[in-house]
């Protein structure tokens, strides 16, 4: 059986990428991220051009994110207020991704962006993730940080409100810039920028973790929806067809992620990740250094 | 129902009693089979033709768009597609198919003659920038790449010729355009071989009206871009809100 996506302009066997949308989702629903920072570059490497690849994931995670959401708005673990503090950086963050993306696209420069930022990210998060999951097995030696404290600088910083689900008092504007570099990212990448927010919640905000992943969650919804607006409506580069495969397996791999999380070793799960996460960073690398197969290949998207 | 079209062919021959001088294909449109479905549009061509040891080669060319080029330059290490070719009014489709292997109906410089074939087909000239490469070498990647995505197609032996009464023969074949095939006049030609020499031609053409799926949504994005986008993010949120409300009642019963 074939299937044609109508905006990447290629034919693709929808079982293939229904099986990539159920790994790509047990993944996540077992270590508890979005996934689009592994999907985009699977992507890419199945020859879905990396602009459409980007633009098309973050219509993905629109419904994935706006899936998980509802069992943590149940759960009462989003801080809304937060999420919109987030937000409200992130929307302009994705405008200036947006126009950087635009314009490297003109000139033939997007996918050096999309490649380059990938292979960054995912080196230092793997690294990071690696480190991090050693140390938790005690090879390193280090003790357990023992008490929680808000960086001094954070604290001094004005405009102060109080987010009740979080039990915090600070400043808008550390949240304010954690969202608007999300923002950038999320349109660069195609990601919802979990990999980033998460971190940046437990380590600089201090939130508790409880609430930490559906406020995450709830504000991606809302910046991927932008993007996606925005991608559609300023370079034409997604591809709903795509996008709706891809949820279809990630909606059924994250029930089974879901289930398996609970049953496996966290420490050696983090690990495996890292180093898929590494490896990736790697072949997205090797992608620019490579000699490609077609050095001139039609670009999608060109307009009647 | 390619048999009942058949039978009344051959009934129009027997009533006139003699062989037709030349190709006798539908020149009504209409009468060209056209079926529609989720994977493009299946078409059926007929017609008579004089018998004998004769092959017919079928040309279908389909409307013009724009077409854009990217070339991959290596610089500091990595490759960049810098260099782009821009071109317009490249055929949309187009599909060659023959009674026998090409290359035993005739040889190619009488095809090139009758510019018939990939190799023939009219590409314009391109609009090419930051880039030294010639457009001979854009052009062939070109039909590389359309052949590859199946929007170039060769289909070697794929018309069935059969004998009629006296004698005419019946040639038919059937294709797929698919479904995001370019609306619009689909030229169609047929040309007739006999020793490797071209005997006769005819033309006539299919319009194709009706987008089909993949072109649909395709037209959507560019035309209402805005739209477009907003739908995408409602579908993708529905179809996410559905998959949680159906999990969510699996777990409970």
């Amino acid at each position: 059986m074939e299937f044609y996506l109508p905006i990447a302009e290629m034919s693709i066997n929808p079982i293939g990428f229904l099986i990539l949308g159920i790994i790509v989702g047990t993944l996540s629903g077992t270590f508890g991220v979005g996934g689009g920072f592994l999907m985009t570059p699977l992507l890419i490497f199945l020859g879905i051009p990396p602009a459409i690849a980007v633009a098309s994931e973050a219509n993905h995670i629109v419904g994935s994110s706006l899936s998980g959401t509802i069992g943590h708005l149940r759960r009462k673990a989003v801080d809304i207020r937060m999420g919109n503090v987030l937000l409200a950086g992130g929307i302009l963050g994705s405008f200036l991704g947006i126009y950087i993306f635009n314009s490297l696209k003109q000139v033939g420069l997007v996918d050096l962006l999309i490649t380059a930022s990938y292979f960054l990210f995912l080196t230092a998060i793997g690294i990071f993730m690696l480190y991090e999951s050693l140390d938790s097995l005690g090879y390193f030696g280090h003790k357990k940080r023992s008490k929680y404290y808000h960086h001094s600088w954070i604290m001094g910083l004005p405009l102060k409100i109080r987010f009740r689900r979080s039990g915090l008092y600070i400043s808008l504007i550390p949240p304010y810039i954690i969202g608007f570099v999300v923002g950038v990212l999320s349109s660069i990448m195609g990601v919802g920028g979990g990999f980033i927010i998460i971190p940046a919640m437990i380590y600089i905000l201090r939130m508790p973790t409880n609430v930490v992943v559906g406020t995450s969650l709830y504000q991606i919804i809302f910046i991927t929806s932008f993007v996606t607006i925005l991608h559609a409506s300023t370079n034409q580069s997604v591809d709903i067809i795509l996008a709706l495969i891809l949820l279809l397996g990630g909606a059924i791999g994250a029930q089974i992620g879901v289930r398996l999380s609970g049953k496996l070793n966290g420490a050696w799960l983090r690990i495996f990740l890292s180093i898929l996460v590494l490896t990736v960073g790697l072949v997205m690398a090797s992608e620019l250094i490579i000699k490609p197969d077609n050095v001139i290949k039609i670009i999608s998207g060109s307009n009647l | 129902m390619i048999k009942k079209l058949l039978i009344s062919i051959f009934s129009i021959f027997i009533l006139m009693g003699q062989m037709p001088p030349n190709i006798i294909i539908d020149e009504n449109e209409k009468d060209i089979r056209i079926k529609p479905n989720i994977a493009g549009t299946e078409v059926v061509l007929y017609g008579a033709m004089p018998s004998g040891k004769k092959d017919i080669i079928i040309e279908v060319v389909g409307p013009a768009r724009n077409i854009s080029l990217e070339e991959k330059r290596r610089i500091y290490g990595f490759w960049l597609g810098l260099g782009r070719a821009d071109y317009f009014q490249v055929p949309s489709y187009y599909n060659i198919m023959s009674s026998r292997k090409l290359s035993k109906i005739a040889d190619q410089s009488v095809f090139d003659k009758l510019r018939l074939g990939v190799n023939n087909l009219p590409l314009g000239n391109a609009k090419i920038l930051n880039t030294k490469t010639s457009q001979n070498i854009f052009n062939k990647n070109l039909k590389k790449s359309m052949l590859d995505k199946g929007q170039f197609k060769i289909g070697e032996n794929e018309i069935i010729v059969k004998s009629g009464p006296g004698k005419v023969g019946i040639f038919s074949t059937e294709f797929l355009l698919p479904s995001n095939s370019y609306q619009g006049k689909y030229f169609v030609r047929y040309f007739i071989f006999q020793n490797g020499e071209f005997i006769s031609y005819a033309e006539n053409k299919i319009d194709l009206k009706q987008a089909g799926f993949s072109r649909a949504i395709w037209l959507t994005a560019t035309n209402f871009p805005l739209l477009y986008g907003i739908l995408a993010v409602i579908l993708s949120g529905s179809l996410g809100w559905l998959i949680s409300t159906i999990f969510r009642r699996l777990k409970i019963s």
